[in-house]
């Protein structure tokens, strides 16, 4: 027994501080995160509401309601799924396992699109895809003398591309870091036994890299049925409508009720996945691969084909990347989609209030509403940067000081329970909590404050674990160690503590501003007047027929979340250049 | 029964394994020893074609079976060769039995065969309470055990070990042997096997190759490589405890012994290294005519005998003695050298006399 573990003991039976400390904690992911859930449920289950689960599952409406809205999100998911684990795979198998030439570039390009928002991606679609069908602007292609057909121009079939496009990186980071951990030889022992490449390729590889596979494909699955964006810029001009958007639609118009039954369902549909997919990677048979010393990796020589499937992949990676990002700023800087290499205009960005363009909305420098959401917009990003790290590092730090006991047991598991939410469903679930007044407190739909704790606590898993890894980098033997020297308490927080963990915590804290710039899902359903945020006055401007200033504000988000992330990354890295080999 | 000849594999950064040949008949125990990363692995993975040869060729029986200059190698499928991986290689969504019995199944086996194949090594072994687990839930010994028995299932022709008992607990291991040695001579195979372990490759073997840096310093039989070492190197390596080697250097009045001066007994025209085996040497709490002072540094008993090592700067002595006196960390204990080293290396480590 070391010296510090009896000191640690004696004090924690001294002062039941542990107690108070779990019990605050636990209330506290008890409002943020069961408080809404519960509450969302029991709305519904009200005498005067439960008729809306009738409506919404069986009546004359529900066709409406329920089931064609369902089978849309269905199909995308699956449809995305499907796509996601097929491309992320090729790319991962690429990368991971063959000599094509680039490697490393191609591995960093496909996980740069999950960086890029979906409605960015879904807004440079329609800047080249759209059809007049809906009249406005017609798209870059048929203003070449294309003809572009609805299916392509709305709909599930750009949903689908759109969203693959979006998720594909996810799947291949799931993927990759599964066949990475497989040794080759296991395929060479494969190849001693006289197996031949199918066999070795169906017995062997298939087998082993299954449970990454279905994983990635819950994951991509969970994740294209709760979004909201793509559906909704691509898919509700032609009244396409997904679960998520559906949802969106009833509370827009005051059916909250059934709004709820369609939450309630969109996160049983999404969790259950979720949770299905988790199930794989830790059942039994997870493949956490076995070896001794002296595994190798060795590469598959891909001969005459290295050259194509590199063309392949950097298409892939280029289109979903590259492309899109360049589509919005050039279709910024143009008088339309139409027009995107001919006539160029810096009106969206600079040019003043002029009744000939655009209806007269000024550029984004002077357009009062524009400037007004960017400052909210960041101000929401900074206020849940803090509230988030906060809240994190508090669960961090309690679940790692005490590890065991039915409150640890309860809070590790509440921390975790948002990231099977949809963010629109959740949304949902905070209007039902906030909506109307709890006792001396005012109904808190609409303001600031609504938004800032349903994104503190949407965030919360992202946010524990970034505390995870500040905390793990401080306490323990580093700080024993200190404590052993004998320097008092000021001088190990100076010493040890501040500097060990304050570039993580910063990092972390940007990554949740990060997310916040991008999110749409769950603001747009908590958004008002009052509350003007980027990512929603860009959705609205795409659906009004503004495509340029949706565009400009998406670069703009872009830019800013760019920025954080690059540098997130650079303090992450400066702060544990240790950890590097 | 394997030839190699002027085998060498190069990876792009000299030479991992450079210009061995050797032979061993039918039946043959062929033991490859050497420090990490002299090559080891290397050799194996050519013999059972997973790995190209840049130039040599390997042939076995009359079936040239690599061929490094023109590139030729039959696939490791048609060697009829098993290799058990340093890695194991067990595949992780195959249960024990399953992975025994998938190569049998590859190779065409009826299912009533398979089974009484798989219950039958996996019997062997010792390890058929396991059949139904997966490699993730069983000890690193364990998965050593599957290893050996999904190697040994099919009967192959050559059986190649890389590491096969580094997992095992000293008891099991001896176990293990005896029992791979059964297999070895029951099934009449040629095997090739690696190991760091002298006893192993001491009890083991018919044949011993020692290889450093790519290079064989010796092939022969256990015995020869103990009693005649060719090289400085091989002479550390081999025997249980290994040999000792001790500076040595003509002096005025006789020979120096890294640094002490002692009556010359040999002939001796500059400096060398000279190799004593460990139960020539004598110990006593006495200075004699020719002794070396030493510190006492650890004493353990082998097979009814004790191995007593002294230590001074530079210089370090083992012997194994009939009896010590309870010695003391801190002792001074005397070491009797005797008059004619076992054998005489030049400075850098060749064979003199
Ligand atoms: N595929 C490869 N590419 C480049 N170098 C390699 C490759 N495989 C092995 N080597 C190098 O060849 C040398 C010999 O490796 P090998 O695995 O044969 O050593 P070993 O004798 O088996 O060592 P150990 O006892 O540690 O298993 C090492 O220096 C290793 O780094
Ligand atoms: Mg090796």
């Amino acid at each position: 027994m070391t010296f510090s573990g009896t000191i640690a003991r004696v004090r924690a039976g001294q002062l039941p501080q542990g107690l108070v400390l779990k019990l605050v904690v636990l209330a506290l992911l008890g409002v943020l995160v069961a408080a809404p859930l519960m509450r969302i449920v029991l709305e519904t289950l009200a005498p005067d509401a439960i008729g809306a689960w009738t409506d919404v599952i069986a009546s004359r409406l529900s066709r409406n309601l329920l089931w064609v809205p369902l089978s849309n999100t269905l199909i995308l998911g699956f449809g995305t799924a499907v796509i996601c684990v097929a491309a992320g795979g090729f790319l991962a198998w690429l990368v991971v396992m063959t000599d094509v030439p680039f490697r490393r570039t191609i591995a960093v390009m496909a996980t740069l699109p999950f960086m890029i928002p979906g409605f960015a991606t879904a807004l440079a679609w329609t800047t080249l895809f759209r059809n007049n069908r809906l009249g406005g602007q017609s798209g870059f292609l048929e203003s070449l003398g294309l003809t572009i057909p609805d299916w392509l121009s709305w709909g599930i079939v750009p949903s689908l591309v759109v969203l693959s496009a979006h998720y594909y990186s996810l799947a291949f980071a799931i993927i990759a870091a599964a066949l990475a951990s497989i040794n080759s030889d296991l395929v060479e022992a494969a190849q001693m036994a006289g197996a031949r490449r199918a066999r070795i390729l169906s017995g062997i590889v298939l087998p082993v890299a299954l449970p990454a596979l279905l994983s990635a494909g819950a994951l991509s699955f969970a994740e294209a049925v709760s979004n909201f964006a793509i559906p909704a810029i691509l898919g509700l001009p032609v009244r396409m409508q997904t679960m998520a958007t559906r949802l969106y639609g009833l509370i827009e118009i005051g059916q909250s009720g059934r709004g709820f039954v369609i939450a309630i369902l969109l996160i049983a549909v999404s969790a259950f996945f979720l949770w299905l997919g988790m199930r794989v990677i830790n059942g039994r048979r997870t493949f956490a691969t076995i070896t001794g010393k002296g595994g190798r990796a060795k590469r598959m020589p891909l001969g005459a084909a290295r050259w194509p499937l590199f063309a392949f992949a950097a298409a892939i990676c280029s289109t979903t990347t590259i492309i899109p990002v360049l589509v919005l700023i050039i279709s910024s800087l143009s008088t339309s989609s139409s027009q995107l290499f001919s006539s160029w205009t810096l009106h969206y960005w600079l040019g003043a209030s002029n009744p000939d363009f655009a209806q007269g909305q000024a550029g984004i420098v002077h357009n009062p509403f524009i400037l007004d959401a960017i400052g909210t917009t960041v101000t929401l990003g900074l206020v849940v940067a803090v509230t988030g790290t906060i809240v994190g590092l508090l669960v961090a730090y309690t679940l790692a000081r005490y590890r065991t006991g039915l409150a640890s047991g309860a809070i590790e598991q509440l921390s975790f329970v948002p990231l099977l939410l949809p963010g629109i469903g959740f949304a949902a679930a905070y209007i039902a909590l906030f909506g109307t007044p709890i006792g001396p407190f005012p109904a808190l739909y609409g303001t600031l404050t609504l938004l800032v704790i349903a994104a503190t606590a949407s965030l919360i898993p992202f946010a524990v674990q970034s505390g995870r890894a500040v905390i793990q980098q401080v306490s323990g033997d580093l700080e024993e160690s200190a404590r052993l020297t004998g320097a008092g308490f000021l001088r190990r927080l100076a010493a040890i503590t501040v500097p060990l963990a304050a570039r993580g915590i910063v990092a972390g804290a940007l990554l949740i501003f990060v997310k916040i710039m991008r999110e749409l899902a769950l603001v747009v359903v908590l958004f008002t007047p009052a509350t003007p945020v980027l990512a929603v006055l860009a959705y609205r401007y795409a659906s009004e027929g503004f495509a340029q200033f949706a565009n400009a504000i998406a670069v703009v988000i872009l830019a800013i979340s760019a920025l954080a992330t690059i540098l997130a990354n650079i303090l992450q890295n400066r702060s544990q250049p240790w950890l590097k080999s | 029964m394997i030839g190699i000849d002027a085998l060498t594999k190069d990876f792009g950064e000299g030479p991992v394994v450079d210009a061995v040949s050797l032979s061993v008949p039918q039946g043959a125990f062929l033991v490859l020893v050497g420090p990490s990363g002299c090559g080891k692995s290397t050799m194996l993975r050519m013999l059972a074609g997973l790995e190209k040869p840049t130039s040599g060729t390997i042939t076995f029986g009359d079936v040239k079976v690599s061929d490094g200059e023109s590139g030729w190698t039959i696939a490791p499928s048609r060697r009829d060769t098993g290799l058990v991986f340093q890695s194991y290689a067990l595949w992780p969504h195959m249960t024990v039995a399953g992975n025994v019995d998938w190569p049998l199944k590859v190779a065409g086996l009826d299912k009533a065969e398979r089974s009484t194949r798989v219950a039958e090594v996996l019997g062997l072994l010792g390890i058929e309470q396991l059949a139904r687990r997966y490699p993730n839930e069983i000890s690193g010994g364990q998965q050593q055990r599957v290893a050996i028995a999904r190697m040994i299932a099919p009967k192959p022709k050559i059986m190649l070990f890389d590491e096969p008992l580094s997992n095992l607990d000293a008891k099991l291991r001896v176990e293990m042997r005896s029992e791979l040695m059964r297999v070895h001579r029951a099934t009449g195979a040629t095997s090739v096997y690696v190991t760091h372990d002298q006893v192993e490759a001491m009890t083991m073997a018919s044949h011993v190759a020692v290889l450093n840096r790519g290079r064989i310093q010796q092939f022969g039989t256990p015995r020869d490589l103990v009693a005649d070492p060719a090289t400085a190197f091989v002479a550390t390596f081999v025997g249980t405890p290994p040999a000792n080697l001790i500076e040595v250097e003509p002096a005025q009045d006789g020979i120096a012994f890294a640094g002490e001066i002692l009556p010359a007994s040999f002939p001796l025209d500059g400096p060398a290294q000279a190799m004593f085996l460990p139960e020539t040497l004598r110990v006593s709490r006495e200075a004699g005519p020719r002794t070396i002072a030493l510190e006492f540094a650890e004493a353990s008993p082998v097979a009814g005998r004790v191995m007593v090592t002294g230590a001074r700067a530079g210089l370090r002595l083992t012997a194994v003695v009939d009896d010590v006196p309870g010695f003391m960390p801190g002792d001074t204990l005397y070491f009797a050298i005797p008059e004619v080293p076992a054998a005489l290396f030049s400075v850098d480590g060749e064979r003199l006399a």
